[in-house]
């Protein structure tokens, strides 16, 4: 009984659909850059502790649950325009694949660092989100175009943090990735499949929100663009992150 | 029958303001608001703005840059918006002029966009910082409704109803299945595998292709009900139109904005339609009326297809939901169309998605409540700003709601004009600029004649080239079009296709044939393996294997291509053997000599299909022989009894006549044909004569002839372009103008020509030679051709005509390559030459000149008006003396010719700068041939018109400046009004604004200018000796 009760807990903080909707009801609550980047990066290592502390061996249909629930949210993310919702889909469709990892990968350690490469990129997006939010009063494509244009430091950044987020090579979330495929195959060819797809939702839905928001003619709104510092800040811990991923998840240590 | 006329005249009348597309590789440059040209200019580009989605004037920052350049006159600029502001009632003390022209040179402030949904009253809250209520007020919903219905005329395509209300992308979807449809139909030898059934026609051939492909779908079942019911076009579109719900009065409109969409291919089906003697519209015909048939029976597939939410399909049903759903509607508006509030944005989403009306009404109000302080908020701080920069912020915090509505009335009303006010304050500044270099002075008198008299182009690229050569030496230059005023359909040496070397306005009658001095050529190696290549090509598998085999080949050629352009193209032109010498086939044949034509082909042909039908030796078969089977064939005699020797029976002689008829076109109505054809070779000498004399006379040259006159036509040489031939002659109908120049100087040496022309009171004396030659415009270089045919007592000179054209050509480059090389200063003349050489041949070059980019002018006039002004390349020149046209002939041909298609250059450089996406052709980089008729966009979209952003911008910014074309006639007054009022489209074009018209009175020394309805005199030269006309007439 008690491993149910942790396993339901532990699909809340590592979230699998229906519990997955609680994160999301959270995320839309908090609006603040910082907080949502907080909880974006504590909330799935509970779910890991739990299911850690507990040492519950995670079954083959969770992790098929999982995969689904993250082709749920990647698919919902293709048609969403506004970007708080767009990162929640995204986080929860990727942490959604953690029981994979627990389930047919090494898991312990390794499925902490996952859910880190995973964040990281999102924690990033929150902050851009609320920079957008204080420009134009909200972060929502369509109804502003042209930030190449525009905001061109901010867009450049902006186009880096989505490529991270959606696992584009040399950022961590890649590696992540192809390791949780390789480590799905021998178990599950049709899972591992579907993580593919999972992989190609995601790169639709990022391309689809970069269009919609970097592409076409600019209003006559003026605005300001990311500052110096703070885009070199950005440069960096995106450097940061390719470098560490590398290394810590790309198998160059 | 009744039915199908009227909605035939229908489309024809809605069609109108789309301008035709003429294929690529004849580029003709044309207004792309030609159809709206019998309305005022600013009326047009208003329309055009509605019709196109398209900007008619440059953004004000570009009008800010150039006043901080100086090419605005601010003077000009202040009076038009005082005469503005005087039209205007504000509150007093508010000084209305001074406010707008802070406006407009010191800031980027917007009205209109945030005054729609303002309120004065909140405005002024908002400027005197009390705080503004935003409760919500009850919705009223009759406004709203009535708002929703001008958003949404009865002429509006019913799939761009749907896209605003609902976010679908079903135009997107329409325009690219047309374009499917479109580029399978119109291709023009690109695609290996054709459509089928084209002959029958587009709609025909597409209804076809439907029962495969549309009928099978389950989508499809409305438009195969359709189709089936209806096997002609007209009754589709009726059919279509009434289940839409359009009202027929609103027909017109509706297809007017249909075929506004795909403005690029509907014009070429709308050209190709009405283009005379077009082989690919012959072969497979197509118009507007199979275009919109098309159009709508896809578009009501879509709107019917099954996934699709409910939406409205009809008018009718889009009404019913405006004003039963008023509030759901307006605010699906607001939010698809990117007008919803951003911080509401989340939160109309969603209650739109949950669909309850109740929270829909609710919302609406609050939404329309926040909106309309939102606004209110905006406006105040820029109303705000704008007074604090004017210094009267204290007299717009007095005013009360009803003097704000009016003072943010006039503001949002000027956003209209502001345009207009602009770009007449920029061509002040050119207007003024080229008064300033005009002069009257008296020609210099002559002591001997000119060494060389150059007929060039009235190209404004002639200009840079003309003043050069005239500054290296004893030159004298003329301007004339660059057909020389002779229309000549030429068929090229090798090519079996007629080219109209003529304005499109012309069509020529005369056919001019090239034929080879030499002997045949023997290219027949390259020849076969260039066939062999391009069919490895084209195939549907070979090219998998080609690539792997021979793609390392294509790898060196783009390495040379691009590593080393010269040389490699140097190499490469030694694959091919020099263009052999050739001369025109110029002269009338008589009756008796097409007759001896005819008999000699038919005879030939009749020799080769008897070795062919029969396996015949040659010496078997005699002269006697064919003659009877040719009389045979042609129905002149009943049999040929000879062929009977060779062993045939009766019936076997007989088949192979009857072979000779229909499978070598040995028959009577084909030699009928062949001698109408022959009919058009060449010119009779009275129009020789003619032509030589009009083109002499025109550009005021009937005396003091140079030993070396000049013909130059013009061309331009660039590599990977498919916009090639909008860089070569217009008046060539897009081609190279040398043919034209060769046409004109063979029959100008004629001597036949002469006495002609001494008849007529144009004595050239026996040592004057007319020589053609071409200016390559990429390159600046001059090249003299025909000079075989050169008297000997001429050789003498040709080494110093030489270094005169060579000096020319390195100054014109000096002075152009700057202006196409970034960051790079003035060159050396022979480095400047070099780069422009190597533009040429550069593939990776996407400017390899600028073309007619920049121009400004047209002067009609003698050159000594103008000769101490440069004018930058910008003017396009005419050569005219008044005092050889009384009867004002000259200058009317002029003026319905050359000045015509000056203004279609013109305008077509003008829209492509102010609105580089939609009426010019954007970025060449994602340029992609189709259909070998023009270019697309990647690859789908509209076909491109208008000219690339390569041609008009330069690092984003204009480098076109756009005005309208300032014309300058150089006559009497009276002389050139009286021309102007009886050439029926200029006095359209001059009267509607499309053309800045000024007359140069050299009696009077007046420059009168028509302005806003009428002339009026600007300023007064110093005037020449003051001969009158009668008395200053030469004859």
């Amino acid at each position: 009984m008690l491993s149910y009760v942790t396993l339901a807990l532990a699909a809340l903080f590592l979230p699998l659909f229906p519990f997955s909707m609680v994160f999301n009801l959270l995320l839309s609550r908090v609006q603040r850059g910082w907080q949502r980047g907080l909880i974006i990066l504590l909330w799935p290592h509970i779910g890991i502790g739990l299911l850690h502390v507990a040492d519950i061996q995670v079954s083959p249909w969770v992790a098929v649950w999982g995969v689904l629930t993250a082709l749920l949210y990647a698919a919902r993310a293709l048609g969403l325009r506004d970007m708080g919702a767009w990162m929640g889909f995204i986080v929860t469709s990727s942490w959604a694949l953690l029981w994979v990892a627990e389930a047919f990968g090494p898991g312990g350690e390794l499925t902490h660092l996952y859910a880190v490469t995973f964040a990281v990129p999102l924690v990033l997006f929150a902050l851009l989100g609320e920079g957008l939010t204080r420009r134009y009063g909200a972060a929502y494509t369509g109804l502003y175009v042209g930030l190449a244009s525009s905001l061109p430091r901010f867009s450049l950044v902006l186009v880096l943090v989505v490529l991270a987020a959606v696992a584009t090579p040399l950022f961590p979330g890649f590696f992540a990735m192809l390791a949780l495929m390789l480590d799905t195959v021998p178990h599950s060819t049709a899972t591992a499949v579907a993580l593919a797809l999972v992989w190609l939702l995601w790169s639709g839905a990022g391309m689809r929100l970069l269009t919609d928001l970097i592409v076409g003619q600019p209003g006559s709104t003026e605005v300001s663009d990311l500052g110096y510092a703070s885009t070199s800040g950005f440069l960096v811990g995106l450097g940061s992150l390719v470098i560490a991923g590398l290394y810590l998840v790309g198998g160059m240590s | 029958m009744g039915e199908k006329l009227n909605i035939r005249a229908m489309v024809y009348v809605a069609a109108e303001p789309i301008p035709y597309f003429w294929p690529m590789r004849s580029f003709i440059h044309h207004n792309p608001l030609h159809g709206l040209e019998d309305m005022p200019f600013e009326t047009a580009v208003e329309q055009g703005r509605r019709l196109f989605h398209a900007r008619g004037y440059l953004p004000r920052s570009e009008y800010q840059r150039y006043l901080k350049q100086g090419s605005v006159d601010y003077a000009a600029l202040e009076s038009g918006i005082g005469e503005f502001a005087a039209q205007h009632a504000v509150p007093s003390g508010i000084d209305l002029a001074r406010w707008l022209l802070t406006l407009v040179t010191a800031t980027g402030l917007e009205f209109s966009a945030v005054s729609r949904m303002s309120d004065a009253a909140l405005v002024q809250a908002a400027l005197g910082g009390t705080p503004m209520a935003t409760d919500g007020a009850p919705v009223d919903v009759s406004q709203l409704s009535s708002r929703l219905r001008d958003q949404f005329p009865p002429d509006m395509p019913l799939c761009e109803v749907v896209d605003a209300l609902y976010g679908t992308e079903l135009s997107v979807e329409l325009d690219e299945r047309v374009i499917r449809v479109c580029l399978d139909f119109l291709d023009e030898g690109q695609s290996v595998w054709g459509m089928p059934e084209r002959e029958r026609g587009l709609f025909a051939a597409w209804r076809e292709l439907s029962r495969h492909d549309m009928f099978r779908s389950p989508d499809g079942e409305w438009a195969r009900q359709l189709l089936e019911a209806n096997s002609d076009p007209e009754g589709v579109i009726a059919q279509a139109m009434a289940a839409l719900g359009i009202p027929e009065k609103h027909w017109v409109g509706y297809f007017t904005r249909e075929l506004a969409r795909l403005h690029g291919w509907a014009g070429f089906i709308r050209w190709r339609s009405s283009a005379s003697r077009y082989h690919w519209a012959e072969r497979y015909p197509a118009d507007l009326v199979d275009y919109l048939a098309v159009r709508l029976s896809l578009s009501l597939a879509l709107l019917h297809q099954r996934r699709m939410q409910p939406v409205p399909r009809s008018l009718t049903e889009l009404y019913d939901a405006v004003n039963e759903r008023s509030c759901e509607t307006y605010l699906r508006h607001d939010f698809h169309s990117g007008a919803v509030m951003p911080e509401l944005a989340h939160r109309v989403e969603r209650v739109l998605a949950l669909g309850r009306r109740k929270d829909i009404e609710a919302l609406c109000g609050d939404y329309l409540a926040q909106r309309k302080a939102r606004d209110s908020a905006l406006l105040a701080q820029r109303l705000d700003q704008l007074a604090r920069l004017v210094g009267d912020r204290e007299l717009l915090r007095s005013l009360d709601d009803v003097q704000l509505q009016s003072l943010i009335d006039a503001l949002v009303a000027f956003e209209n004009s502001e345009g207009r006010i602009w770009l007449q304050a920029v061509e002040s500044h050119a207007i003024n600029r080229l008064l300033e270099g005009t002069t009257l002075a008296a020609e210099k008198v002559r002591e001997k004649r000119p060494f060389v008299q150059s007929l060039f182009c009235i190209d404004t690229r002639s200009e840079r080239i003309r003043r050069h050569l005239e500054s290296v030496g004893d030159y004298q230059t003329y301007g004339i079009a660059g057909f020389f005023g002779v229309p000549v359909s030429f068929i090229e040496l090798d090519k079996g296709s007629e080219n109209h070397l003529s304005p499109v306005l012309l069509t020529p009658k005369n056919l001019v044939l090239e034929i080879s001095a030499n002997d045949s050529r023997d290219d027949i190696a390259v020849g076969a393996l260039e066939k062999a290549l391009h069919e490895l090509k084209e195939s549907v598998l070979t090219p998998f294997v080609t690539v792997e085999a021979i793609g390392l080949l294509f790898g060196f050629d783009m390495i040379g291509k691009t590593i080393a352009p010269q040389g490699y193209h140097r190499w490469r032109r030694r694959l091919h053997p020099n263009k052999p010498s050739t001369h025109l086939l110029l002269d009338k044949i008589s009756r008796e000599q097409a007759d001896s034509i005819i008999r000699a082909v038919q005879r030939a042909v009749i020799v080769k299909a008897v070795e062919q039908e029969l396996g015949l030796e040659p010496e078997r078969i005699t002269d006697d022989m064919i003659r009877e089977l040719r009389e045979a064939a042609l129905g002149h005699v009943a049999e040929a009894p000879r062929i009977l020797s060779l062993g045939l029976s009766g019936v076997e002689a007989n088949a192979l006549i009857d072979r000779l008829r229909s499978a070598y076109r040995i028959n009577a109505s084909y030699a009928r044909l062949q001698f109408e054809r022959l009919g058009r070779i060449g010119f009779s000498l009275d129009e020789q004569v003619g032509f030589v004399s009009q083109a002499l006379r025109s550009i005021g040259l009937t005396r003091d002839f140079s030993r070396f006159i000049l013909l130059v036509g013009h061309g331009s040489t660039s590599e990977n372009n498919p916009y090639e031939s909008a860089l070569d002659c217009g008046a060539c109908g897009g081609n190279h103008g040398l043919v034209s120049a060769r046409v004109l100087a063979q029959m100008a040496n004629k001597p036949r020509v002469r006495e002609g022309l001494r008849g007529q009171g144009i004595i050239v004396p026996d040592d004057a030679w007319f020589v053609p030659a071409l200016h390559n415009t990429t390159t600046d270089e001059l090249t003299l051709v025909d000079l075989d045919l050169l008297p000997p007592s001429h050789l003498v000179y040709l080494d110093r005509l030489r270094n005169g054209l060579t000096a020319a050509s390195r100054l014109c480059a000096q002075e152009r390559m700057p202006t196409l090389q970034m960051g790079v200063a003035r060159q050396d003349a022979s480095q400047a030459s070099r780069v422009a050489l190597r533009n040429s041949m550069d593939w990776s070059q996407v400017r390899p000149e600028w073309g007619l980019s920049r121009n400004a002018y047209f002067i009609i006039g003698r050159r000594s008006r103008t000769e101490n002004l440069s004018l930058d390349g910008r003017a396009f020149l005419h050569s005219y003396d008044y005092r050889l046209d009384p009867k004002r002939r000259l200058l009317e041909n002029i003026l319905a010719g050359p000045l015509v298609v000056a203004q279609w250059i013109n305008m077509e450089h003008y829209f492509s700068t102010v609105d580089s996406e939609c009426f010019g052709s954007g970025s060449k980089v994602y340029h992609n041939v189709a259909g070998r008729i023009g270019v697309m966009s990647g690859n789908i979209s509209d076909l491109r018109t208008g000219l690339p952003t390569q041609t008009v911008l330069k690092q984003g910014r204009p480098y076109h400046e756009p005005l309208r074309l300032i014309t300058m006639i150089e006559s009497p007054f009276n002389h050139a009004r009286r021309a102007i009022e009886s050439v029926l489209s200029i006095r359209r074009l001059v009267r509607n604004g499309w053309i800045r018209m000024l007359v140069l009175d050299p009696e009077t020394g007046e420059i009168h200018l028509f302005d806003s309805g009428d002339w009026r005199s600007l300023s007064h030269l110093q005037a020449d000796v003051k001969p009158t006309t009668q008395d200053a007439c030469i004859r």
